[in-house]
């Protein structure tokens, strides 16, 4: 290589290698690579979980016509915003109110990339430093991964397994500090397979709610609960302390390879907006991109009457003339201006001639 | 805050000129063939899975087709690396590069998630300039200045947002050896070059730079909504491997969730000879019977063994056979 740096500047990093060898699917990987290439019999997979690939499995057709109609439609190719859209956020919503004794909203629901990233966005919006969080062993890794990925501390509280796998209580009131921000609970239980009573739950929302800590509840099994326990949500507490409640429509539709899940406030007094998390999560969701195009011009202040600069361009030009362009400044280039030319071709004519007329009514008389 | 400003008594349609997602006119509609790709692939039913966290082969295979086109070396599709959008690729990037202490160089104007995304990892970044009356060259001496031992990156994109010019060859090749770091080359815009410039992706100098190339199908197909982009390792010379950089990229992809079921079953350690906790357990079995099952302590849950019912009933039954056969064979003897 001609001339290179003596040293490039770059390297990995340790944490991310590490944190990957702990899930599940690093632990299949290290079976996988002991079986025995000899053994002509089929790999027989006990050990995974996604059964979508066997055909006893199949999702059903609905689900699918379901994906085929709105892509015919060609109104959902656009970028769309970052919570969701609302019809999406409205169906959630009507779902999970069935059996609430409050409403959630819409504007409750945040749609995201599976319910791996409902977990991902509630640890980045709960660490800060010095907090922890008490997750249940035992659980669900990605929660471990999560946390240590966020720097946020955790510590474990034991399900009893003579018990039916309940939270051990006594053991959350002892690790609990002022750091405490939340606790996890699985519900049905992963990877115990058991169904909280109702009158445990209510045990463990007023345990959280005396310790001053929220409740995620991770609900991704839900209505597919076994044994003769009644399935109680856990947002059905939502007045004794805030839930954030994780699902996803993966495991009842089989389609955990569509990545749709859902964060959930379920918080009718309001704390969660209050304490700031409900920003939090919008504005975690909102660290977004935007779409750009690319005509851009110099605007030769000079010329005009009564405007200082791009942005006070912009802010008349959409009050004058209903004409929406945006200013340099937002893209690092104070007093350009940047006009997109992708859209129907009346609606740019038509667009360009009321800048022209708000240039003209703004010219600077000579 | 623009749209705010208007003036509700207008009457007349408003004029959105501020934003660039056209997908929703009808003369910007995406082809035909790309919703009956999408449609294929739904009505295949093979594709509701849980995909490898680095994406399909097949899509892989395509993408490093499709960039090999123009390149003097080749890219195979273990150099590519799916990702939810360009939004995607760009916080993969930043992740693995941001280190204590490390800065990035942005060009100015550019495009603001970098900023976002480099503020949100706590990653210095530095500005330089592209010259507007030198139709937005890089300004090349400011680049020189502000490159320094912990610079980890500087961000070239060509064809340009937002100012749509297009990199020549010269120019191109002059910039990336000014600053001797790792380029991020977002070519979200590639193929949509204007102008009498021929367009030249930054990967082409690969073997100059090591070059981690972004690109995604938003723009070309206007499907922005479809969410598919990639992030790909440019660099025949091997550094990105030795440096520990694929390694971190793999890794971040990989923190990923896995599914999961339900029934789990105590090990009676005491009546197995020769086997002392559930790990050993399982690998002897995966060896020696060719079923997978996972040890309890991946879930945090030492010496049980988490087995799946969601597979085909005869699978089940024959995998159950087998582990028996395995007990008995391992039982201690009396």
């Amino acid at each position: 290589m001609e001339n290179g740096p003596k040293k490039w500047g770059f390297q990995g990093k340790q944490e991310l290698n590490a944190a990957a060898a702990t899930t599940v699917r690093g632990f299949l990987n290290m079976l996988m690579g002991n079986l025995n290439k000899d053994d002509s019999r089929p790999v027989i997979p006990l050990g995974h979980g996604d059964p979508s690939h066997f055909p006893s499995f199949a999702t059903t057709p609905a689900a699918a016509d379901a994906i085929v109609d709105a892509l015919r439609q060609g109104k959902y190719n656009c970028y769309a915003p970052t919570v969701g859209i609302l019809p999406a956020r409205r169906a959630i919503a009507d779902y999970l109110n069935r059996d609430l004794p409050y409403k959630l909203l819409a504007d409750d629901v945040y749609l995201t990339i599976g319910c791996t990233q409902a977990i991902e966005v509630v640890s980045s919006v709960l660490s800060r430093p010095g907090a922890n969080i008490l997750l249940p062993i035992p659980g669900f890794p990605y929660y471990e991964t999560c946390a240590a990925y966020n720097r946020l501390e955790v510590r474990h509280f034991d399900l009893l397994p003579e018990k039916g796998w309940e939270v051990d209580l006594d053991a959350i009131e002892t690790i609990a500090d002022e750091n405490t921000v939340a606790m996890v609970i699985i519900n049905p239980g992963n990877p115990c397979g058991n169904v909280f009573s109702y009158d445990h739950l209510k045990k463990v929302a007023e345990t959280a709610r005396k310790l001053g800590i929220l409740v995620i509840a991770d609900e991704v099994y839900d209505s597919l609960a076994f044994g003769s326990t009644q399935y109680v949500p856990m947002r059905v507490f939502g007045s004794t302390v805030p839930v954030l409640t994780l699902g996803s429509i993966s495991k009842r539709w089989i389609v955990p390879g569509w990545r749709l899940g859902w964060l959930v406030t379920s918080d009718p007094n309001g704390i969660l907006q209050k304490s700031g998390v409900i920003d939090s999560i919008i504005g975690f969701l909102n660290i977004s991109s935007d779409p750009a195009t690319f005509i851009q011009v110099k605007l030769n202040l000079s010329m005009l009457e009564d405007i200082n600069d791009d942005m006070e361009f912009c802010l008349k030009l959409a009050k004058e003339e209903s004409v929406i362009i945006l200013p340099g400044i937002a893209v690092g280039l104070k007093n350009w201006l940047r006009i997109t030319f992708a859209i129907e071709s009346s609606s740019l004519e038509e667009g360009l001639a009321r800048v022209k007329a708000f240039c003209q009514r703004h010219a600077k008389k000579q | 805050m623009l749209m705010e400003r208007l003036n509700k008594e207008d009457s007349r349609p408003v004029i959105p000129l501020g934003h660039g997602d056209p997908s929703h006119f009808s003369s910007f509609r995406t082809a035909a063939a790309a919703e009956d790709a999408i449609i294929d692939s739904l009505r295949s039913a093979k594709y509701n899975c849980y995909a490898p966290a680095v994406g399909i082969l097949p899509a892989r295979r395509a993408i490093a087709d499709y960039l090999n086109r123009d390149l003097p070396y080749k890219l195979s599709p273990d150099d590519v690396y799916l990702t939810i959008g360009c939004t995607q690729a760009i916080e993969v990037a930043l992740a693995v590069l941001v280190h204590p202490g490390a800065n990035i160089l942005l060009p100015r104007p550019g495009y603001p998630y970098y900023e976002a995304c480099a503020a949100y990892n706590g990653l210095e970044f530095r500005h330089f300039d592209l010259l507007p009356e030198r139709d937005w060259a890089v300004d090349l001496n400011a680049v020189e200045g502000l490159a320094d031992e912990n610079t980890v990156a500087m961000v070239i994109i060509n064809p340009r947002n937002p100012c749509g010019n297009v990199f020549s060859y010269e120019h191109l090749k002059k910039t990336m050896t000014r600053s001797w770091c790792l380029d991020i080359g977002d070519e979200a815009y590639d193929n949509l070059a204007f102008g009498s410039t021929p367009y030249v992706p930054t990967r082409v100098l690969g073997s100059t730079v090591p070059v981690l190339t972004l690109g995604l199908i938003s723009k070309k197909w206007i499907v922005p909504g479809w969410r598919l982009g990639w992030l790909v390792t440019s660099d025949p010379n091997g550094i990105l491997r030795e440096s520990g950089i694929i390694e971190s990229i793999k890794g971040f992809l990989n923190i990923s969730s896995d599914p999961a079921t339900f029934i789990q079953v105590k090990l009676n350690l005491s009546m197995l000879e020769g086997i002392d906790n559930d790990m050993e357990f399982c690998l002897k079995l995966a060896k020696e019977e060719s079923v997978i099952i996972l040890p309890g302590v991946a879930m945090g849950l030492k010496n049980w063994l988490r087995i799946t019912f969601a597979v085909e009933p005869s699978s089940l039954e024959e995998g159950l056979t087998r582990i028996k056969a395995f007990c008995q064979r391992h039982a201690k003897k009396h």
